[in-house]
């Protein structure tokens, strides 16, 4: 890319994992990337392995500070073209556990916090953002990291309706942005070779979710990171949740 | 020509309107519909509105107004 045509990209949770996969493929693509994070530390590793990334500590439920992080982000950069809501919590848990006398039901306060860091972050952020795209009248691009689990996964009550409200979003700032040039649309990864994934699943569920899957293994990230640019790309996708699932949901 | 782009948006009749028509006349004409009609006269006279004006073009009048100003002869 030619300076002048340099695209400028946030990567939301974009620290580790499957954010900082997307966040340095967009680098390797010739973008300027901003990662924010909630993570300290995370967000140090991935400056020193990545000088060319731009890092911003945020907590994307707190509308303040996303406002402020916005803003530094347009400051430094100008513009920004393409947001990619990464940031995420997976959690499982079932509605009940049959198994804890004590804690029956599944907490309100978990389902709060993965409503929260989900669906509210991708919802502050994409206001800030599409606010200044629709301002600047850029023809951007809002690209939301989903989950095959929006159909529904039992013991994930809370993940599963957050990714499901993150479909509705994508298919509603569509159809609400698309007037304005912005699209919009989400991937759906199955299981991926994450360190959330293995946090999330234990070694004998990560067996049986593989079986599951047509291709009998997990995703690697970089296969995400190729979706993301696709969508950008296209311009003429907009409000479609791409399922990249090795054949999970067949 | 602006009442046949205009009436089909705001589902009323070319009759129907008149350059005093305001958003605040017509309960079809929200915000949302708004945005329909921006996309329309953009892409009808492959022209490119800034946020000031599709904020300002409340009214046939207004609408009419910057129009001409960038250029757009409307017969």
């Amino acid at each position: 890319m030619q300076n002048s045509q340099i695209k400028h990209a946030i990567v939301t949770g974009g620290a580790k994992g499957l954010g900082l996969e997307i966040a340095t493929s967009l680098v390797d693509s010739g973008f300027r990337v901003a990662i924010i994070d909630i993570d300290d530390e995370a967000l140090h590793a991935a400056k020193h392995q990545h000088p060319d990334l731009e890092t911003f500590k945020a907590d994307l439920t707190c509308e303040q500070q996303v406002a402020k992080t916005i803003q530094q982000i347009i400051s430094r950069f100008g513009n920004i073209h393409i947001l990619v809501n990464n940031a995420g919590l997976i959690h499982s848990e079932p509605l009940i556990n049959v198994l804890n006398p004590t804690q029956r039901r599944h907490s309100l306060t978990h389902w709060t916090k993965v409503i929260s860091t989900n669906l509210d972050s991708t919802f502050i952020t994409t206001a800030h953002v599409a606010e200044h795209m629709a301002i600047k009248r850029i023809k951007g691009v809002i690209v939301n990291i989903s989950s095959v689990c929006a159909a529904g996964n039992a013991g994930q009550s809370a993940y599963s309706a957050a990714k499901a409200g993150i479909n509705a979003l994508t298919t509603a700032w569509a159809k609400e942005l698309g007037p304005l040039g912005i699209r919009c649309a989400a991937i759906a990864p199955g299981f991926f070779e994450t360190s959330a994934t293995h946090s999330a699943l234990t070694p004998t569920m990560l067996d049986y979710w593989k079986k599951q899957t047509a291709l009998k293994k997990l995703g690697a990230p970089e296969q995400i990171a190729d979706t993301v640019k696709f969508i950008i790309a296209n311009e003429y996708i907009s409000g479609k949740v791409f399922e990249i699932d090795g054949g999970l949901t067949l | 020509m602006l009442e046949s782009i205009i009436s089909p948006i705001l589902r009323i009749t070319p009759d129907q309107i008149s350059d005093e028509l305001s958003m605040k006349d017509i309960e079809s004409w929200d915000s949302l519909t708004h945005m329909d009609l921006i996309a329309e006269l953009e892409s009808h006279f492959t022209i490119e509105l800034t946020m000031d004006e599709i904020t300002e073009m409340v009214s046939v009048k207004a609408i009419r107004k910057i129009l001409a100003a960038k250029g757009v002869q409307l017969g």
